[in-house]
């Protein structure tokens, strides 16, 4: 099954996506795309990570090529977040772009039994963006709505709560 | 008058189309689109909201959920488009939120 999970920042769309891949069985594995360039990212990823321990996830970090990741077989996996990956691919030399994202997740999805990737809400904030921002949200609106029409269930969360927007929670 | 909202890039246009089975340039002979521009240039927000429901389907993006802006500028044109989409949604049977290109729908009766 290929979840969806959106939110804006603070919103608690981590947490809650951590706990629903926590309902199904099989092996766990989180995919970090947080590239750690500053001390804030690596309080950012430390927070994470204390979020995680003993939720039993095999943590991978990959912040490019998504497709030339290797996960065990049949895992749930789930992905966090795309709006890092795609500023990772966009803005890298070694960068592939949002079609090196979707082609990622196309062939990553192939391998695992269930992915659930978390994306960011950054698109209701106003109009006064331009340049390499406009473009970014340009294309992350489009990753997002290329995934959210794969996807079997998507779901906004909104302070904690989840307002589903296709399919059905468990 | 069907109002549709959302977040930029969310694929409220797109999502019109396909529901409708509508061209862009079908949809756009009925159709108002990116309505919160035109809000901090009108006197009478009321003017605007009825000359705007004539159309079938008049659309929005969200653009309020933001810090306040630092320029006086940018903070009425937000304060005018939001006031605008309240009167707007007031006016419409339906009012349908846009997200990631999925619909739901805020008001009224409308199959998604």
């Amino acid at each position: 099954m290929l979840t969806l999970v959106i939110g804006g920042a603070a919103s608690g769309k981590s947490e809650f996506a951590e706990n629903l891949v926590l309902t199904l069985p099989g092996q766990r594995v989180y995919i970090a795309t947080m590239e750690p360039y500053d001390g804030e990212c690596l309080t950012r990823i430390e927070k994470h990570r204390r979020q995680r321990v003993g939720k039993g996830f095999l943590t991978l970090e990959r912040y490019r090529d998504l497709g030339g990741l290797e996960v065990p077989a049949g895992a749930n996996v789930l992905l966090e977040c795309m709006s890092n990956l795609l500023a990772n691919e966009l803005y890298s030399h070694q960068g592939g772009g949002s079609a090196a994202v979707l082609k990622g997740v196309e062939r990553l999805y192939t391998r695992c039994a269930n992915l659930t990737i978390v994306t960011n809400e950054v698109f209701s904030g106003g109009k006064d963006y331009e340049g390499d921002t406009l473009h970014y949200l340009r294309e992350l609106g489009a990753v997002n709505r290329a995934l959210a029409a794969q996807a079997d269930r998507v779901v906004e969360v909104v302070c904690g709560c989840p307002n589903v927007l296709k399919g059905r929670l468990p | 008058m069907i109002f549709v909202i959302g977040p930029m890039f969310s694929g409220k246009r797109e999502y019109l189309q396909k529901a409708l089975n509508l061209t862009l340039e079908e949809l756009s002979a009925q159709a108002a689109f990116d309505v919160e521009t035109l809000a901090a240039g009108e006197e009478n927000l009321e003017d605007l909201a009825a000359r705007l429901s004539q159309y079938d389907f008049v659309i929005a993006n969200e653009v309020g959920c933001g810090v306040v802006p630092m320029e006086a500028e940018q903070r009425r044109f937000r304060e005018r488009a939001g006031r605008l989409s309240c009167l707007l949604a007031q006016r419409a049977d339906t009012v349908i939120r846009v997200c990631c290109g999925l619909p739901q729908v805020l008001k009224g009766d409308w199959k998604c």
